[in-house]
């Protein structure tokens, strides 16, 4: 869920230059609760900006990656997490004429999932500031509940964005989407809607006003017992 | 009466010998901008002040809370001088600084309150130093001043040293020596590590450790870079205070121009910047024949201005000053006319235009007879005779009647504001039934700056015949196609796609006599015949043409402050930022290019508001700074 913030750690221009930056976060769950992850950024209506902006050598002091060093960094983001324990089916689909990522992985447990985002973001940090140390886990199983919560770290990063950046992400959206293979009975948060399958929860924020609260997407999704 | 003629001929005589500020600035400038009426800056306070690009220098010494709460008259500056700011530089050395009037020592000592006196070697100055720089007083003016040298030069010494001690590369890795860190405890002694290949001289006296501990390449650089820093400080003050060789005195034409009782002057010697130009002098070993003639084509190449204040506007009258070799390559440059059809693709609502008209043919003619017997009289570079005699067989065999057809001189470029321009973008679109998503492409919008160039010419035939080879040429590839469009309204245009920043399409049009490249849609859509009464006036192109080779004019409000930082690189964004959050209107005019000189005039029209006076001259200052630099 609060995979928007780890973008930053890995591109951390992403903030800067996006106006209109679009997540889409799908967890499809399992009986057994196994399961498979996806993540998409979509950032293809401000590639003239990002375009510009990869062109320049830094930005506001920060240094500008180039695309190489970009699809690289993805690159090994795809290697490290399919060595990650419990993970497999690992893959990665880049657009970058559009600049959509989309990342897919197949997991045996939440927890598992959770430890291996961790560890790659751990890795691929680039400075000690990057780094996330969680005591709190932000997604948990059982057969029939899933919730999914902001880890404080998020809280952290939130309030390291700058005001100027923070004002660009007010025509973004991040979506968080979760499967099962039963039929849901109810949800905790008043703006999620249950799809007419009842197989699908969709929880839709504005990227600005979840910066803003990030518990906006906190939610806890019931089952039918049967 | 004696008395009455004996008090005045002392007061005159103590107005002609008092010390005044620009007697300070060094010979070695090149550069020298001066505040002359500094009354109009009393009301600003430091910290204002020094935020200004111009007092970079000082901004180490000021910016530490000193300047808090102070106004420039409280900083015990005398306002009966002059402040003038210099920059210079040689293969050697450069210098920056200061110099200016004092009042009140007490004042100014507490805005540089990290200098402290040390002892002076020239009679009746005052020398106080700090980290970065050293203050000069002498009687009652002050020279603040930063001498550095070269970096290439501190980097050429160094490895030089460091190399016949028998050392390795400095950025040389050793893996196997990857040093661990082991906590340090109390009790431990330091261990310095001596390089390996240095033989130790039995004979050599070690009892002094300060002077014998081997230095890291780093502190071996700083220690060269310090040594030659007391050198050339040295030289440069020697020069100053005792051999007393001063801009003032060696340079008339500096002397003339500061003389000048304008709100402020500029002075920028081109010719010395060229001969001193680092680039430049690598040329006086390799063809020396070539860099002294081309020096000689540049000498007497001065710039000089004058900062006037006139009610609600501010003018920057420059004058260029050339030889007579350059002066016949300007002069020819400038015989042109503007083509009257560049106006119609001017819009009267545009913020921010430009013109610029030169003879290229003309110009090239005379650069050819000026430069190819200085190009040809270097006898022994084989490369460089066979460049020039490609040279020579280019200009024999070359149609020039075509290329300066095509492209006669007459160039004009327009800002036509920020507007919405079409892209595509991928959407997601969810099924409600599974909230399964699929990408569509849409149509998106995107805020970017519109501009449009063009250049009038008298063979349309040719950049026709270039496009429609490109048409076919990018026709096979994936984006960047170029495709003819003739609408009905008989608006004709190439359009290619994703041109500009791989996503917005870039127009030609070429009609009329006039090639454009632009993106603004409305304008290729709707008005490839011009903009009819819509474009600017014909008064306002008779005045843009009227003058030399340029003109341009620009509304600060709807212009610089609606510039994306993104599109422009650090040094233009320097410019712009220095521009940004004033308003009013600039426009830049040249008089007609003469063999030894060209007058240029630029008009700052400011409205008044919060701003005073003061602040205008030196926003006006502080972007010809920027542009000068």
């Amino acid at each position: 869920m609060n995979n928007w913030l780890k973008a930053i750690y890995i591109l951390p221009l992403f903030i800067g230059l996006s106006s209109c930056v679009e997540i889409i976060d799908d967890l499809s769950m399992n009986l057994d609760g196994s399961g498979t992850f996806k993540y998409t950024v979509n950032l293809s209506s401000s590639k003239s900006k990002i375009n510009t902006i990869l062109n320049l050598d830094s930005l506001d002091g920060k240094k500008v990656p180039k695309l190489p060093e970009i699809k690289s960094k993805v690159a090994e983001f795809t290697s490290l997490m399919s060595k990650q324990p419990g993970i497999s089916n690992v893959k990665v689909e880049t657009k970058y004429d559009d600049y959509i990522i989309k990342f897919q992985c197949n997991f045996t447990n939440v927890s598992v999932l959770q430890e291996a985002l961790k560890n790659v973001i751990n890795t691929l940090a680039i400075d000690k500031k990057g780094s996330v140390d969680y005591a709190y886990n932000w997604i948990s199983w059982s057969s029939t509940k899933l919730q999914r919560s902001i880890p404080e770290i998020s809280l952290q990063k939130v309030s390291e964005i700058k005001q100027s950046e923070l004002d660009l992400l007010r025509t973004g959206s991040y979506t968080s989407i979760s499967r099962f293979q039963k039929p849901v009975e109810k949800t905790d948060n008043p703006n999620a809607t249950i799809s007419t399958s009842r197989m699908a929860v969709m929880l839709k924020a504005n990227t600005f006003t979840l910066t803003k609260n990030p518990k906006i997407l906190e939610n806890t999704i019931y089952l039918n017992q049967k | 009466m004696k008395k009455i003629l004996l008090v005045c001929t002392l007061f005159f005589v103590s107005t002609l010998v008092a010390q005044k500020s620009e007697e300070l600035i060094p010979s070695e400038a090149i550069t020298v901008f001066s505040l002359n009426n500094i009354q109009l800056l009393q009301k600003i306070s430091m910290d204002q002040l020094v935020q200004y690009d111009f007092m970079e220098e000082l901004q180490q010494e000021l910016f530490d809370g000193s300047t808090n709460n102070k106004t420039i008259k409280d900083s015990g500056l005398d306002f009966d001088q002059k402040i003038n700011v210099f920059l210079g530089k040689n293969p050697d050395y450069s210098i920056s600084g200061v110099s200016f009037g004092v009042s009140n020592t007490t004042n100014l000592f507490t805005v540089f309150d990290d200098f402290t006196p040390v002892e002076s070697s020239y009679s009746g100055v005052e020398w106080y130093d700090s980290y970065f720089n050293n203050l000069l007083i002498k009687g009652k003016t002050a020279l603040l001043i930063r001498v550095e040298p070269n970096e290439k030069k501190v980097d050429k010494i160094t490895d030089s040293i460091w190399y016949a001690r028998g050392n390795n590369s400095p950025w040389e890795y050793d893996f196997e020596e990857e040093a661990v860190e082991e906590p340090y405890d109390e009790g431990d002694t330091l261990e310095v590590k001596i390089d390996e290949g240095y033989e130790v001289n039995p004979e050599d006296d070690f009892s002094d450790t300060s002077e014998n501990l081997m230095k890291n390449y780093y502190e071996l650089r700083d220690s060269i870079q310090f040594a030659l820093q007391l050198d050339y400080e040295k030289l440069v003050l020697d020069e100053l205070f005792i051999q007393n060789k001063k801009l003032v005195a060696t340079d008339s034409r500096f002397a003339e121009q500061i003389s000048h009782n304008s709100e402020g002057t500029f002075y920028f010697d081109y010719s010395r910047k060229m001969e001193k130009t680092q680039g430049l002098t690598y040329f006086s070993g390799v063809v020396p024949s070539i860099y002294s003639d081309v020096n000689e084509l540049y000498e007497g190449n001065i710039i000089t201005g004058d900062l006037v204040f006139v009610d609600d506007h501010i003018e920057f009258q420059v004058l260029t000053k050339y030889n007579k070799q350059l002066g016949e390559i300007y002069y020819s440059l400038a015989d042109a006319k503007m083509d009257p059809a560049v106006k119609k693709y001017i819009p009267q609502s545009s913020p921010a235009f430009f013109v610029y008209k030169v003879n290229m043919r003309e110009a090239y003619e005379k650069a050819y007879e000026i430069i190819m017997p200085i190009l040809t009289k270097e006898e022994n570079n084989s490369r460089l005779s066979a460049n020039v005699m490609m040279l020579d067989l280019m200009n024999e065999f070359i149609n020039k009647d075509a290329i300066f057809d095509a492209y006669r001189g007459s160039v004009f470029g327009s800002f036509n504001g920020v507007k919405k321009i079409k892209t595509k973008k991928i959407e997601f679109i969810y099924d409600e039934a599974t909230y399964d998503y699929y990408e569509k492409e849409t149509e998106a919008e995107e805020d970017m700056p519109v501009f449009t160039v063009g250049i009038s010419t008298k063979r349309p035939d040719i950049p026709e015949k270039i496009l429609k080879y490109m048409t076919k040429i990018l026709a096979t590839r994936k984006d960047g196609h170029i495709q003819y469009i003739n609408n009905v309204k008989g608006s004709e245009y190439y359009v290619m796609d994703k041109a500009i920043l791989n996503s917005a399409p870039l127009y030609m049009i070429n009609k009329n006599g006039v090639f454009i490249l632009t993106n603004d849609e409305d304008l290729a859509k709707n008005y490839t015949n011009g903009y009819d009464k819509k474009a600017i006036s014909s008064k306002e192109l008779k005045k843009a043409s009227q003058g030399g080779m340029m003109y341009a004019k620009i509304d600060l409000n709807s212009t610089v402050n609606l510039f994306p930082r993104d599109i422009f690189s650090p040094k233009e964004n320097e410019i712009i930022d220095a521009l940004r959050g004033k308003s009013g209107t600039m426009e830049l005019t040249t008089s007609k290019t003469l063999k030894e000189q060209t007058n240029l005039n630029l008009t700052y029209d400011f409205v008044t508001g919060k701003e005073g006076t003061g602040e205008h001259v030196l926003d006006m200052i502080n972007a010809i700074y920027i542009l000068t630099k």
